[in-house]
């Protein structure tokens, strides 16, 4: 009944999921639909839920409500279409390299060693493959863990903060491999609070204690903070322009940046005001200077206007 | 500093409320249950009696045995059912009157009366052979002096009649043969409850788990294929035990193979499946290896193996026979030393069975729920 639809193919649907512990809801009714190919980032600060949600969806732990499709199929028969990297490494660390390629490989059935030479190869992995798994650095954990996920060429992956506590370098490498991934038609649904890396989505959704405050594009997330403006003012760490300028309404979001403060306003809020506030306090005038609103000033601004805020 | 990471250490018991409850609970419940059941003060046992002559005379000898509380008696057919009776472990010691006791005594010629012990447990031995003393009793045998007429020329025994002791099974007392079945129970407990009781508990600590459930595997292949070589493992281990106790101890081989191998794979899959509940109740490794080792302390101390069931009061006797390793112990020994046959094996066989089907039944239920 929930057949592909060919001009839109939808390859993940996730519809109310819901997941209590005790009285307290976790995941409140979780939706996302994310099209064949896509990169969807799920955001949001730690225990939102994120890791439960992603769970959900691979069918790891029951749901108290709500449905997931794979391809139009429920996820406990759609088992082999999909890959799940964890967030902590899951494989064997007695095992080596190889052995751990090759057991979960035949979890799916696939014999096929060749394509799992293939795959060591593509991660640089084969210089290790008589290896113990518990000699990896953590970069490389993450490669072999993809590699597994991989093993029996899923259609959809599950990546739980795949690059958390990574490198630049490494996690570079680990984005241009789930682009082409993307490219070669795989769907990723990723979990990330590196805001550079939801920027690298097509879809997003922000969740905050369970609940979604915000979904779409980067760009609609963008907007979800409201009609809002952006300045900056060169001005080191001073506590006491802190507290002046949360003690006013309009003024969304103050963060420090070395010698640069970041000031998130209501677009009401004039310029004009905000050097009177910083002059009067610092005995000196200053000049805010307009910047764009990027994903990091909504990311804490959402995550402020949750209970969990301030 | 030391003084901050013992602090830390005790933080960290503090947080793991059930390994706390098992550190104080559990050496709490075992001290009372050892002080109540460890009293090693045999008391009612099993005596397969037969009296061929009912006469007043003999039934002294059993007025005495009885008033003593030790013997529990119960009557048979035939000499030979004695020595069956013993051997099917239903009585541990027995007792023949032969039909021309009292005339042997009425003559001065001293019958003799038979007294059968089991050998198995050397312990238990020398127990009986030391209350069978109630049967040659001053006051059993005061009144069964005789005199003749011609009292003046006849010398009188010191004793109307002989209690000869024969020791069935294990005729040398060799207390090998007595410690080194059972102890093959023990190690194969050791090894399949610690192997298996890790198990599921060391990938969910390991999060390999995690990567597990995802995969098509359902959770009772990943179960059983998990226990599978567990099973290979502790069963090879009896043999391997049980061949060194052939080699070096000389301990006999049993009665029947095929029953060996029968009591090996239904207790193995008893000790399998104890460690798979273990492990599934269990969060943490550290818990699972508690539980393990606070098992196999009462099912050493309360399975027979050191100590004969009989000397268990028998209020706590019911905690013995909810160990698997009592009935091993049990089948085990009259395999091995009273070369006893299936037929008389039967229930011990039917309740180990029982047992691993219980224990089975509540790791499924279990493992439905947390896996």
């Amino acid at each position: 009944m929930h057949a592909a639809n060919p001009i839109r193919p939808v390859a993940i649907e996730a519809r109310g999921l819901v997941k209590r512990y005790g009285d307290r809801r976790v995941v409140d009714g979780f939706s996302a639909e994310v099209g064949r190919g896509q990169i969807f980032g799920l955001l949001g600060p730690n225990a939102a839920g994120k890791t439960t949600v992603i769970r959900m969806l691979c069918g790891i732990i029951e749901r108290d409500g709500g449905e997931v499709l794979i391809d139009g199929a429920d996820i406990d028969r759609a088992r082999k279409r999909i890959g799940y990297v964890a967030q902590r490494f899951g494989q064997y660390e007695e095992l080596t390299i190889w052995e751990n390629l090759r057991f979960y490989a035949e979890m799916y059935g696939v014999r096929d060693r060749q394509r799992l030479r293939t795959l060591l190869q593509r991660y640089g992995l084969q210089a290790y493959a008589a290896k113990p798994a518990a000699i990896l650095s953590g970069g490389f954990q993450r490669r072999l863990a993809l590699a597994c996920a991989l093993a029996h060429d899923p259609e959809v992956l599950f990546l739980d903060e795949p690059t958390a506590g990574i490198d630049p370098v490494t996690r570079k490498l680990l984005w241009d491999e789930f682009y082409q991934l993307s490219a070669s038609g795989k769907t990723l649904f990723v979990t990330t609070h590196y805001m550079e890396e939801a920027q690298r989505c097509q879809q997003l959704a922000f969740i905050e204690q369970g609940r979604t405050i915000a979904a779409g594009t980067p760009d609609t997330i963008r907007r979800s903070l409201g009609d809002v403006a952006v300045y900056t003012v060169r001005l080191g760490f001073d506590p006491a322009v802190h507290a002046a300028l949360q003690a006013e309404p309009a003024v969304l979001l103050v963060n420090q940046f070395g010698g640069e403060l970041r000031i998130v306003v209501s677009r009401d809020f004039p310029g004009a005001r905000l050097a009177g506030i910083i002059g009067d306090i610092r005995g000196e005038p200053v000049e805010p200077a307009s910047a764009e609103l990027n994903l990091e000033d909504v990311f804490i601004g959402l995550t402020q206007n949750g209970d969990s805020g301030r | 500093m030391i003084a901050a990471i013992v602090k830390k250490e005790l933080l960290q018991l503090r947080r793991d409320p059930r390994l706390l409850g098992l550190i104080v609970v559990m050496p709490v419940l075992l001290l009372l249950l050892f002080g109540i059941a460890l009293k090693l003060e045999p008391k009612s046992v099993a005596m397969a009696y037969l009296d061929e002559d009912q006469s007043i005379f003999s039934n002294l000898i059993k007025t005495g045995i009885w008033s003593d509380g030790y013997f529990q008696l119960y009557e048979v057919e035939s000499r030979e059912d004695i020595v069956a009776e013993i051997r099917a472990g239903r009585a541990r010691a027995g007792m023949y009157i032969p039909g021309d006791f009292s005339a042997l005594l009425t003559e001065n010629r001293q019958p003799h009366v038979e007294f059968f012990v089991d050998g198995t447990m050397p312990s238990l031995t020398t127990a009986m052979k030391y209350n069978s003393s109630a049967a040659t009793d001053d006051s059993v045998t005061n009144d069964m002096y005789f005199l003749p007429e011609d009292a003046d020329n006849v010398v009188i025994a010191d004793e109307p009649f002989i209690l000869d002791t024969i020791i069935l099974f294990n005729p040398d007392e060799i207390e090998t043969w007595y410690f080194l079945p059972g102890i093959v129970g023990v190690l194969v407990m050791q090894i399949a409850l610690i192997l298996t009781g890790i198990s599921i508990v060391r990938e969910r600590e390991k999060h390999t788990l995690e990567q597990l459930l995802v995969t098509p595997v359902s959770k009772t292949t990943f179960v059983i294929g998990k226990l599978l070589p567990y099973v290979f493992i502790a069963l090879l281990d009896f043999y391997f035990i049980l061949g060194v106790g052939w080699a070096v101890f000389d301990l006999p081989q049993p009665s029947s193979q095929l029953m060996l191998l029968l009591l090996a794979v239904l207790y193995v899959a008893a000790m399998i499946a104890l460690g798979l509940l273990i492990s599934l109740l269990s969060q943490t490794q550290q818990q699972a290896m508690f539980v393990a080792i606070f098992i196999m302390i009462p099912s050493i101390l309360l399975s027979g193996l050191i100590f004969p069931l009989e000397a268990i009061p028998a209020s706590v006797r019911p905690i013995c026979y909810a160990i698997p390793l009592t009935y091993f112990v049990e089948i085990i020994r009259s395999l091995l030393i009273k070369q006893t046959l299936f037929v008389d094996l039967l229930r011990d066989y039917a309740a180990l069975a029982a047992f691993t089907l219980v224990i089975t039944a509540a790791a499924i239920a279990r493992f439905r729920k947390t896996l």
